[in-house]
């Protein structure tokens, strides 16, 4: 029996190390590939060895410095605002829908749900947005639009708050003389820490790699982030190359290929560095979990 | 611990403050904005003309624009806003504007949803507002150019003057074509070309010697550029004029026999290898590869300074050739316009403002080239240069001019011939027009089968085109496709609209 769990040991090892290959080989590819030569890309094609090395894409950003500083912190203004509030709003709806004693609560669940089924479609969200809202235009259009889609987000939190935050611990805050904020605040979030760090990252996801609302919203390039302008530049390529400008307009230079790998490059690196960051918390989450079962 | 949960609360309860910010800041934000347009649409001296056209959004797009206004101020009397929305999201953007009823007075229109924006009623008839505010644009555009933009006798959209015609021609490397003594004047039939590039292979194992225009692109394919003096395709190939006559009898350009011939001539160069084997997929451009030293020639369109602007492009000298005297059919010219879009709070200031593009050079210099002395300069032989030390990639604004008003009347860039601008008159006037010029098809009617049939040729004729799949056992299938997906309904319904319009043309 000790030799089959050994074999199965190896088996699993073997299929998780290649699985695990599998993941990383895309990445180191951007990352050498980044730093090659625009002209061997071109002529030999993407490389894990690549003959020539150069940070000729590096430089070319540098030469943009203002524009990726910009764009750099608009994506973490936005990532920030919107991670806190998102967490918060989510947080304080689920809450509610979670105690047995809160009057409608199957109907607001069933709107919140609801959500995650149907949506109003792109013209009748944009009409809101800008001509009640006005957001167009500004931070707002790449913030606001992340906030109010989590339902998912709810359900998720709102099962947490349920099951792991036992009612008897809340009635002895209440029985103590804490009101509904104070419970909130001292007991609740406290214990939820786990769930909360998973929608932490959830959002702070979202928001990093949010191309879609910028692409809407935005027309100014000083409110451009980091993915939008990564976006802007794919898809501004595919349309010149579509021709619908006819065969023989030039519009100035495009980034090259290093280039794009290059933003790509900068615009993942943040993302994880955060991510071990997060991980203390489902660590510690699992270990609360194991000792009080 | 104790620690942590303060942080958290507070944490949360600046979040909580920031929300309510928000709330209250887009409420501001309509209050304000309800205030203000109607307080700057009552005073016309002080009206906001709205531009929006593909474009970045350069540094100094700011400046430029006060400059333009300081002309426009003393001239009609009205402001212009730029609104350059990045090519990407150009169709989404501007489509979300005109649904929602945004503040948009005139938009660059291409010819692809021309027909469906003028059927939305989503830009204005300008006939009477050129005949009352527009008279240099009916001088500087000849009338059987903006005929050709009338849409059931009307005409949504002005042209940019430019080059409204196209030739097929090709693009090759000078210093490979001087280094082996290839005779570009005998080079008349795409047949020749097989001899170079049978010379270019042998000796040059490196280099491929002839790339597609667009990378695997399915528009503007080898066969594409090489049928534009033969076919008018009527805005969209499915269903063309052979000859542009053909007695107005419309055909299936996949069953036409020249079709086949070409895709035969492609095939026989794939399988030689003039063409690299990934060329049905792969996305570089030619202007990528060629500048890369990859390429030794692109299949192109001729028109005047297509040398000069494509070797400034891609960092090589070119030579081009071309096979076939230039055309035009109506998407030559309809191909990029500006219109005047139906939201607009004063049609009369927006059609001033696109007069004065087609008749006064200041401001379209402004316009296309951004400030004098700051965004360019101009050298001994009155040709305009990027200042010393700025690059196209560094300055701080660019534009793309040819989507505006009479380029005739705009300065010259470093590079190019300084007679360009006659040139380009002389070749619009030798241009042989095709009888369909000024038909524009409405796409509404058949809008089904057109998506349909769209995927088939997506599905094929990237493969087809490019040689990878055999035109033999290939080309039927394509066919049997096509007309199962309702091309033969298209062609019923373009005849039909044809008809109709050949009718009140006379």
């Amino acid at each position: 029996m000790n030799r089959e769990h050994r074999i199965w040991q190896w088996i699993t090892h073997i299929i998780m190390v290649l699985a695990s290959i599998g993941c990383l080989f895309p990445f180191v590819l951007l990352i050498v590939s980044s730093f090659t030569s625009e002209h061997e890309i071109i002529r030999e094609g993407y490389s894990f060895w690549p003959k020539s090395f150069s940070l000729e894409a590096y430089s070319y950003l540098g030469g943009k410095l203002n524009e990726i500083t910009r764009a750099y912190g608009v994506t973490a203004l936005i990532t920030i605002i919107g991670t806190i509030v998102g967490v918060a709003i989510t947080a304080m709806l689920a809450y509610p829908l979670s105690r047995q004693d809160m009057p409608y609560r199957n109907l607001v669940a069933f709107l919140i749900f609801f959500t995650l089924l149907f949506n109003g479609g792109l013209v009748p969200t944009y009409l809101i947005y800008t001509q009640a809202f006005e957001i167009k235009n500004t931070i707002w259009a790449l913030v606001v639009p992340g906030l109010l889609t989590n339902g998912f987000n709810v359900m998720l939190v709102r099962s947490y708050f349920a099951s792991s935050v036992p009612t008897p611990v809340i009635e002895s805050a209440s029985i103590d003389g804490a009101g509904e904020i104070r419970t909130f605040f001292s007991i609740v979030i406290p214990l939820s820490t786990p769930i909360l760090a998973t929608i932490g990252l959830f959002q702070l996801v979202l928001y990093w790699n949010d191309w879609f609302n910028g692409m809407i919203y935005i027309t100014d390039s000083k409110l451009y982030s980091l993915q939008n302008m990564l976006n802007r530049i794919l898809t501004d390529i595919q349309f010149l190359a579509s021709g619908s400008l006819g065969s023989n307009v030039r519009t100035g230079p495009m980034p090259s290929e290093t280039v794009r790998m290059a933003i790509a490059v900068i615009g993942v690196v943040p993302l994880l560095i955060a991510y071990p960051f997060f991980q203390r918390f489902f660590v510690k989450g699992l270990i609360v979990g194991a000792v009080k079962g | 611990m104790r620690k942590g949960k303060r942080l958290l609360s507070m944490l949360i309860g600046g979040a909580l403050l920031t929300a309510s910010l928000s709330a209250c800041s887009g409420n501001n934000g309509k209050n304000s904005a309800g205030g203000a347009p109607s307080a700057s649409e009552s005073g016309e001296s002080s009206y906001v003309i709205t531009m929006a056209y593909p474009g970045n959004d350069p540094q100094d797009l700011q400046l430029v624009q006060d400059e333009m206004n300081k002309i426009l101020k003393g001239k009609i009397g009205a402001t212009v806003k730029l609104l350059p929305i990045s090519f990407g999201a150009w169709q989404q953007q501007l489509n979300l504007m005109l649904s929602s009823n945004e503040k948009l007075d005139i938009m660059t229109v291409q010819s692809a949803e021309y027909a469906t924006k003028v059927a939305k009623g989503q830009l204005v008839a300008l006939d009477d507002l050129l005949a009352s505010n527009g008279q240099d644009i009916l001088k500087a555009v000849n009338s059987s150019y903006l005929d050709a933009t009338r849409i059931d006798g009307k005409i949504y959209a002005v042209p940019s003057i430019r080059d409204f015609a196209a030739g097929p021609g090709i693009l090759m490397r000078k210093d490979l074509v001087d280094k082996y003594h290839i005779d570009v004047n005998s080079i008349k039939t795409y047949e020749d070309l097989t001899a170079v590039f049978q010379t270019i292979k042998d000796n040059e194992p490196n280099i491929t010697p002839l790339v597609p225009l667009n990378g695997g692109s399915t528009t503007l394919t080898f066969t594409d550029l090489m049928n534009t003096s033969d076919f008018d395709t009527l805005d969209d190939s499915i269903g063309i004029l052979p000859g542009l006559d053909n007695q107005l009898k419309v055909t299936n350009l996949f069953e036409d026999p020249m079709y086949e011939e070409r895709l035969n001539l492609v095939r026989q160069w794939y399988l030689n290898g003039f063409i690299s084997k990934d060329a049905a997929t792969m996305t570089d451009s030619a202007v990528t590869l060629m500048g890369a030293g990859k390429a030794f020639a692109y299949l192109c369109r001729i028109k005047p300074g297509i040398e000069s602007q494509e070797s400034a492009s891609t960092g090589q000298q070119l030579v081009a050739v071309s096979f076939d005297q230039p055309v035009t059919q109506t998407s030559n010219i309809t191909i990029i316009m500006q219109g005047i879009a139906s939201n607009s709070k004063n049609p009369e200031k927006a059609m001033q403002f696109l007069n004065l593009l087609y008749s006064d050079s200041d401001l379209l210099n402004l316009l296309d080239y951004g400030i004098e002395g700051k965004h360019y300069v101009t050298n001994s032989d009155n040709l305009i240069d990027y200042p010393e030390g700025v690059t196209s990639a560094t300055n701080g604004y660019t534009n793309t001019g040819i989507l505006f008003g009479n380029q005739l009347i705009s300065r010259v860039f470093k590079g190019n011939d300084p007679d360009i601008w006659n040139q380009l008159q002389q070749f619009n006037q030798n241009a042989k027009q095709s009888k369909a010029l000024g038909f524009t098809f409405n796409v509404d009617p058949v809008k089904t089968e057109s998506a349909a049939v769209q995927n088939v040729m997506n599905q094929f004729k990237g493969g087809l085109e490019t040689g990878t799949l055999d035109p033999e056992n290939t080309l039927p299938k394509f066919i049997d496709k096509l007309k199962a997906a309702g091309l033969d309904k298209i062609i019923a319904e373009k005849q039909k609209q044809l008809d109709a319009w050949s009718q009140n043309h006379q």
